[in-house]
């Protein structure tokens, strides 16, 4: 299947479990570094929860390199605006006008260990649950049928997308476009390669919206469908269970602070 | 109201919403690989809310961020962000902005208003002060401009050439963005501060830089920067719908 995914086909009971457990688990996680007093919080639930679990469903490398991918532009203008531009504190070292501040780094850690959770959580729910997986459950949870079509169209659609603006930047290269040189000449570049790309998308609309219609999309019968999705009695019980600690995190992070 | 939520959302509506999420995302990597110094990434919300109506606006922007959060997870949380976009998209088309042509004159007094509004701001932070009670105290208007005279015509001429060259007939529509620009800067400041710490690891980070060095809180910086590059990049947005819209084929805008 070539979506727009980051999921890692593999053999796991990661993998098998049920994705609205595994969604909620994610949200579990999240919701305890956020709620919890403490600053290394986030870290913590990453190394002894998240970590384990990335190995579980044997995507751990995977996982941390896309996660060092992703957090490390922010990383580093995090530390960076925040050491440097930390109004009065204790200096770490200081160079003529530049002095990063001790709070300032200690605050950009702080930081980062809740994005780090926020986008690991994440990437390990993205890379263990099939797209299409995803879209059943969906709707089995009760998601109108439209709302998970826009989702899983625009998870099949977005790589073709991609390379029809690609295709449309070298066709219009090829007929002398300038796309490099200063500013004003790739601004100018900007129109004659969009509007191509926009408006013959707008003209599938018409077509998309026919085929659908003669397939009963609009159809008020209960669909059926051709992937079953395994689940277990024990999972139904431990969704309750995770529901209801998301919700005590929250109440407890919220009567936490006032 | 009820009725005509539901007559925006017709199949025609559900079938475009996917496309211009892709919109969105192919649009964002093409500025990218123009190198380009906006993000020009709401172009697809924007034309959602311009052809069927503020909520399937509002639904592309909130969807559009949710899914490229999967890849991105610092997309989710400005959701609602891009809703308001569309929504704003929404209202704008219901009120003809996207179709109609204005005169340049008004592009002309769009333009020197939002610049001088944006000097009065940017210089009215900079020179605040706090004192040893904690108290932030603003200079009066008339002390800026005795101060900054010069800055401030030097303000009005710029924005008239922006809103004479940039916007050119499409003033309503960029006026339009401006608006809804320094409301996404104003609604997205709080996620910023309290969920990012005030960075994005984008470009425009050395401005929140500039304006903690002068002086400025994480929040208030965080403002002050959404209300620099926001409304300009909306402002683009709104102006390149306005050229898409009035390319369309007149079946595809009559509904």
């Amino acid at each position: 299947m070539n979506a727009f995914s980051m999921y890692a086909a593999r053999e796991s009971g990661l993998h098998s479990l049920h994705p609205l457990t595994k969604i909620l688990m994610t949200l579990l996680l999240v919701a305890a570094g956020l709620a919890l007093p403490g600053n290394w919080t986030g870290y913590f639930i990453v190394v002894f929860i998240i970590f384990p679990l990335a190995f579980w469903g044997r995507v751990f490398l995977n996982l941390l390199s896309t996660t060092w991918k992703v957090s490390l532009p922010f990383a580093i203008s995090v530390i960076l605006i925040q050491s440097f531009f930390w109004g009065e504190g204790t200096p770490i070292f200081e160079i003529g006008v530049l002095s990063p501040k001790w709070e300032g780094a200690m605050f950009a850690a702080v930081s980062m260990g809740k994005i780090i959770l926020v986008m690991s959580g994440f990437l390990l729910f993205s890379m263990t649950t099939r797209p299409d997986t995803l879209m059943i459950t969906l709707k089995q949870a009760g998601v109108p049928s439209s709302i998970a079509y826009i989702i899983v169209t625009t998870l099949q659609i977005v790589p073709s997308f991609q390379r029809k603006a690609l295709t449309i930047l070298d066709a219009q290269r090829s007929r002398g476009l300038e796309t490099e040189g200063n500013l004003y000449v790739r601004a100018r570049a900007f129109i004659p390669i969009i509007l191509p790309l926009v408006l013959g998308s707008l003209m599938e609309v018409e077509e998309r919206a026919i085929a659908i219609e003669s397939r009963g999309f609009n159809s008020g019968k209960k669909e059926t469908s051709l992937i079953e999705i395994p689940d277990t009695p024990l999972q139904k019980v431990i969704r309750r269970v995770i529901l209801f600690g998301i919700f005590a995190f929250i109440v407890f992070g919220v009567l936490w602070r006032l | 109201m009820f009725e005509n939520i539901k007559k925006e959302f017709s199949t025609r509506t559900l079938v475009l919403i996917p496309i211009a999420i892709a919109i969105n995302i192919a649009i964002g990597e093409l500025v990218v690989r123009l190198k380009l110094p906006v993000y020009l990434d709401s172009i697809g919300t924007v034309l959602v809310g311009a052809i069927a109506g503020p909520w399937a606006g509002a639904l592309t922007g909130g969807l559009a961020n949710l899914i490229w959060g999967l890849f991105n997870p610092f997309a989710a949380p400005f959701f609602y962000v891009a809703a308001a976009i569309g929504l704003m998209a929404g209202l704008a088309g219901k009120r003809g902005a996207f179709q109609n042509e204005t005169p340049r004159w008004v592009s002309v007094v769009v333009g020197a208003v939002f610049v001088f509004s944006l000097t009065l701001f940017i210089l009215a932070f900079i020179n605040a002060s706090t004192d040893e009670t904690g108290y932030t105290s603003y200079p009066s208007m008339g002390q800026l401009f005795s101060q900054y005279i010069v800055a401030f015509i030097a303000a009005i001429l710029i924005g008239a050439a922006i809103g004479y060259f940039l916007l050119q007939k499409g003033g309503y529509a960029g006026m339009w963005g401006l608006i809804t620009g320094v409301i996404a800067a104003i609604i997205s400041a709080p996620t910023a501060a309290y969920v990012f710490g005030g960075v994005t690891g984008a470009g425009t980070d050395l401005l929140v830089a500039a304006f903690r060095a002068s002086g400025g809180g994480i929040l208030a910086s965080v403002l002050a920067q959404g209300s620099v590059s926001d409304p300009f990049d909306k402002m683009l947005s709104f102006m390149v719908v306005w050229l898409i819209v009035r390319s369309l084929p007149a079946r595809f805008t009559s509904r």
